[in-house]
């Protein structure tokens, strides 16, 4: 046999235990997290993709919002806009020059885009402006030189079916493309570029400048004649600020929340080694620090691979950001010093979050720790008074963040941000509670399981609390994109629908009238169009005009092309007297409600009013007033600015009745003059326009055809202006909300079954089958994810409703697919998930784990 | 020298209707180099009184005195102190850490009290030399057998200063001829110089003991000297 040798260790009493230990202790924290890494797979994934998420979060933010350059002005501060018909306007920009400092001077000629009511820019403007420098750039070939050289946009190049070699005429000059250029702040514009000075006859003149004007500034040019002056304010990063620390600051709780959840988990898992620590003369530090080595060190890990994933995400997202905000960006603009904030804040997080777990542990007695045995929960209602009073302190700094300064504004975001959140946070146990009081008539298994939350509060409330978040961010998200797709801001025209006018300037102010054969054969073509794109529907829309007025003049319209003379036509304008003036604003157009236009808009007749004078759903229409021109043709007719004593000749306040099935898009005949105000003003219709009803979105084909068919009979043709959905946005931040929330899920409920496993040991004993395990951990699953998609979606709708308090309706658009999704969804898949995967028998049932 | 003493302690768990007395006025005293068993049916107080004596619980009511040092009044930093310094503690179950090897286990309470690593690990690789697995020191817990374990902790126990060695079931897990041979190197450890007190269930493994404690409903029944076993032959000098 052996024996312990007398020979033993020399004595350590009177030396402080200090680093040695620390440095033993973190060797095993540090060994334990080698080993265990399969299970820190989890929580490092989760903490990695929040991480990740937030640095997209961060570059999107600040990239779709925030622009040192501004699409038009460029870096300058005003633009002034010369009449490219002065006479001397050679003159008048050397006069600018000298009076304001350097210039940069851009030439603008319109080019009709046939058989359609827009038109390009053909521009005249030099590369690499001191001002306008950033609002040009050179995709490939090069720059035009010369008067028979021009380079194109590629929109340009796909309208006119142009490409680098082709040659392109437009208002009678032929020049040949050497080049694809963009403006990188705008990738929507639309225009095509010459060399500087060859531009002959410009239809205006932008003058870009870092001059201010201030009061009593006025500028005089020689030649006398009038210019339009823009000046835009510093560009406020005050709000990008508060948008970009708000969405880090839920980052970070969420990391912060993942990171409690997963080293609850493994401070449980490791309850008996921490015990036998203890029992070794380990003090209450040294078992911290054991937990807090693997806070750092899952920290650490989980920031860098959150990171890497973050900037290949960020990089891989960035085309897409780049459709949706409409301009280029450049990948390497992110606010750096923001995701490094964030690395180094979850790591510390990730750190933090380890501390609660690892005080816990620490307080409990050894050998309760020795015996595994989870600590009692916590009373819920000390924690949802807290979350009463603090959701409604966030949702009251979000209330009052659009009062007052911008700064206070910022810092009310922020706080109001993190504040509902946490609110909502606290009222996680509470929400338990209530949930297993509701639960208390169902089924054994799903009454075991809602008490079963209950009993294991600390793990159930801290899964609730990072479901909640997720899927609170993605509500919010998915409301806030389905809010900004209300029709108005969604353009001009449904994609499934064009328009098809008889004059250029649409819609129009003045409809040139058709005879009955010019009719015949437009309706013929139309007719024609209208089946090779196989049209639902084709209805002729008429506006009205006061006989009174007569016929008016052509005049010049837009694309250098003639608006032909025709009636003015009636609208709902903003009429203001000034003085000895009026001012007259269009803001809507109107369209007579015939029998054949309700029909297609559904719109019984009997169902109108007979004392409404005009039919809409917009609802800002309110002060708005019936104009009619009724100027007669002169020298010089100004129909902004009118004699005040015949103003009441000319407007109508009208009454106006709603009908929601009317459209709201921009140029849809969504505002009907019905046909008893036709005849109580005396007022007659013209044909103006038709609407084609398409069985889908038109194709590029179908446009093409459409112009060229609508070229033929000398009509104008309009289609809906290219607008990025923001659905894509929506559906992902549900599909992540809902994949994080389950991760969340998958880690706690495993966790609260294991820990039940005495129960399941019983129920076994008393016959209950694998289909009773199955449902306690389905009902646990879908129990947890039913709570937080409840609470997740209310948070998002109470900060919305105060974030959109002045005006409601567009949250009228709810995204009720990305909402049934998430509370139908999400349950349902938690629970078939959890019922999937407790078909195998924990080992637990058969023998109780040893260490 | 005496190496503890409970004085008439008592330890109750819960309260009102669910209150259970685990131990009710024990007193016992180990000396320096006296080997104790204590036996017992289930839910006797065998386990409380251990756990009560290596410091990791206090009792309800009573003193406890390691090495003339009355427990009751350290903080929990200082009773870590003391179990570092003077408790050796071995479990049914091993209870050594996974992530270190055996020879880190085993200098891991010197590591804790502040040795340098170096003369820690030398010190540890020694006690595992003297239980016969040098070879095994840089082996995993996992890569061990039960005896193998047993004997791991055993060292653990023993290594440093320690004066008092706490052995709960120690041979519980192993098989018979393992667990012979843990209590021989228990045995050892208290001839030189080490009080112990061993928790068994087993006649046969309490016959090595120098005196049995006998528990029953948490009250000390009977205390006496053990039938000469086995091993009386081997050392017939004591």
């Amino acid at each position: 046999m052996s024996v312990l040798a007398a020979e033993r260790p020399g004595p350590v009493a009177g030396r402080g235990s200090g680093a040695p230990a620390r440095r033993a202790v973190i060797r095993w924290g540090w060994r334990l997290f080698l080993r265990e890494w399969r299970r820190h797979v989890l929580i490092l994934a989760m903490l990695a993709v929040a991480v990740a998420a937030t640095i997209v979060g961060l570059g999107a933010s600040t990239n779709a919002v925030q622009l040192k350059a501004d699409p038009t002005f460029g870096t300058a501060s005003t633009v002034i806009i010369l009449r490219g018909s002065d006479p001397r306007l050679g003159a008048d920009i050397a006069a600018l020059r000298a009076r304001i400092g350097p210039v940069d001077v851009v030439a603008h000629q319109q080019v009709a885009v046939p058989g359609s009511v827009s038109t390009v820019d053909l521009r005249d403007q030099a590369p690499g402006g001191r001002f306008d420098g950033g609002t040009l750039r050179l995709d490939s070939g090069r720059y035009p030189a010369g008067s028979r050289e021009v380079a194109v946009t590629r929109s340009t190049a796909r309208l006119f079916g142009l490409e680098i070699g082709s040659s392109w005429t437009a208002n009678g000059r032929t020049r040949r493309v050497v080049g694809i250029v963009e403006n990188p702040l705008d990738l929507l514009d639309q225009f095509a570029l010459v060399a500087p000075g060859q531009l002959a006859a410009p239809t205006s003149v932008s003058i870009l400048t870092d001059w201010q004007p201030g009061p009593g500034d006025g500028l005089r040019l020689p030649s006398g004649t009038g210019m339009l002056i823009s000046s835009r304010g510093k560009p406020g990063t005050a709000a990008v600020d508060a948008v970009v620390l708000a969405l880090g600051t839920l980052g970070l709780l969420f990391v912060g929340l993942m990171a409690v959840s997963g080293f609850t988990v493994m401070a449980q898992r490791r309850l008996r080694a921490l015990g036998m620590l203890a029992s070794l003369g380990a003090t209450d530090k040294h078992v911290r620090l054991v937990m807090l080595a693997d806070g750092a060190a899952v920290g650490i890990v989980g920031a860098v691979a959150g990171g890497v994933a973050g900037l290949a995400a960020w990089f891989a997202f960035v085309p897409t950001l780049q459709s949706l905000s409409g301009h280029r960006i450049d990948r390497f603009a992110l606010p750096w010093w923001a995701v490094g904030v964030s690395l180094v804040l979850a790591a510390l997080t990730a750190i933090g979050a380890a501390w609660w777990p690892a005080r816990s542990v620490t307080r409990m007695s050894v050998v309760a720790a020795l015996s595994g045995r989870p600590s009692r929960p916590q009373p819920a209602h000390r924690f949802a008074a807290a979350g009463a009073v603090v959701l409604a302190g966030g949702l009251a700094l979000l209330f009052f963040s659009d009062h007052g300064s911008e700064q206070r504004r910022a810092w009310f975001i922020i706080l109001g941000t993190f504040a509902t959140p946490v609110g909502l946070l606290l009222l996680a146990p509470l929400a338990i509670r209530i949930l297993a009081a509701v639960g208390r008539h169902t089924g054994v298994a799903a009454r075991l399981a809602v008490r079963d939350l209950v009993r294991y509060q600390a793990r159930s409330g801290a899964a609730l609390a990072s479901v909640t978040l997720a899927i609170g961010i993605a509500a919010t998200i998915a409301v806030s994109a389905a809010a900004s797709d209300a029709p108005r801001a969604a353009g001009n025209l449904p994609t499934d629908q064009l328009m098809v006018y008889t004059s250029p300037d649409t819609p129009s102010d003045q409809v040139p009238p058709l005879s009955p054969s010019q009719l015949q054969t437009v309706t013929a073509r139309l007719d024609a169009l209208a089946g090779a794109i196989h049209a639902r529907a084709v209805v002729a829309l008429q506006q009205a005009y006061s006989p009174a007025a007569g016929l008016q003049p052509a005049q010049p319209g837009p694309g250098g092309r003639t608006v032909p003379a025709g009636y003015a036509a009636a609208s709902l304008s903003q009429v203001t007297v000034q003085g000895h003036a009026i001012s007259i604003s269009r803001v809507d157009p109107l369209y007579v409600a015939t029998p054949s236009l309700l029909a297609y808009f559904h719109i019984a007749p009997s169902a109108i009013d007979p004392g409404a004078d005009v039919l809409s759903a917009r609802t800002d229409l309110g002060g708005l007033k019936i104009f009619t021109p009724e100027f007669h043709a002169g020298p010089n007719p100004q129909p902004g600015s009118l004699p005040a004593g015949r103003a009441q000749l000319w407007d109508v306040t009208p009454r106006i009745q709603a009908f929601k099935q009317l459209p709201l898009y921009t140029s849809d005949p969504g505002t009907l003059l019905t046909s008893g105000a036709l005849h109580r003003i005396g007022l007659e219709a013209v044909t103006a326009a038709w609407l084609i009803q398409a069985p889908g979105p038109l194709t590029g084909r179908q446009i093409q055809t459409a112009r060229a068919t609508a070229a033929g009979v000398g009509l104008y043709v309009e289609t809906a202006a290219k607008q990025a959905s923001l659905a894509p946005l929506r559906n992902w931040s549900t599909v992540v909300g809902i994949l994080l929330a389950l991760g969340v899920l998958g880690m706690t409920v495993g966790l609260i079954r294991s820990e039940t496993a005495g129960d399941l040991r019983t129920l076994a004993a008393t016959g209950a089958t694998s289909t009773t395990r199955r449902a306690i951990t389905g009902a646990t699953s879908g129990a947890l994810a039913l709570l937080g998609a409840l609470l997740g979606t209310a948070g998002a709708y109470a900060a919305l409703l105060v974030w959109y308090r002045s005006d409601l309706s567009p949250l009228g658009r709810v995204p009720v697919a990305n909402l049934a999704v998430i509370l139908a969804g999400l349950p349902l898949l938690a629970a078939v998930g959890g019922w999937l995967f407790a078909g195998r028998e924990p080992p637990e049932i058969a023998r109780r784990p040893l260490e | 020298m005496t190496v503890l003493e409970l004085r008439e302690v008592s330890k109750v768990y819960g309260d009102g209707p669910a209150e259970v007395h685990a131990l009710a006025d024990v007193s016992m005293t180990v000396d320096d180099g006296e080997l104790v068993a204590v036996m017992g049916p289930s839910g006797s107080g065998k386990s409380t009184l251990l756990t009560i004596a290596g410091t990791l619980e206090e009792p309800t009511r009573g003193q406890v005195l390691v090495g003339g040092a009355a427990v009751s009044g350290m903080s929990r930093n200082d009773r870590a102190r003391l179990r570092r310094r003077s408790i050796g503690y071995v479990f049914q179950d091993f209870n050594l850490l996974a992530g270190l090897t055996a020879a880190e286990n085993v200098s891991l309470p010197l590591e804790l009290d502040g040795m340098p690593g170096k003369p820690a690990r030398a010190a540890g690789l020694r006690a595992l030399e003297e239980l016969g697995l040098g070879e095994r020191a840089a082996s995993f817990p996992d890569e061990l057998s039960g005896g193998e374990r047993q004997r791991v902790a055993i060292a653990r126990a023993v290594v440093g200063e320690r004066r008092l060695l706490l052995a709960d079931e120690p041979s519980g897990a192993l098989d018979s001829a393992n667990g012979e041979a843990v209590m021989r190197l228990i045995r050892a450890a208290c001839h030189s110089g080490v009080g112990g007190v061993v928790v068994t269930h087993d006649a046969q493994l309490a016959s090595w003991a120098d005196r049995v404690v006998f528990l029953r409903d948490g009250r000390v029944v009977d205390q006496t000297a053990p039938i000469p076993g086995p091993e009386s032959l081997l050392a017939p000098e004591r």
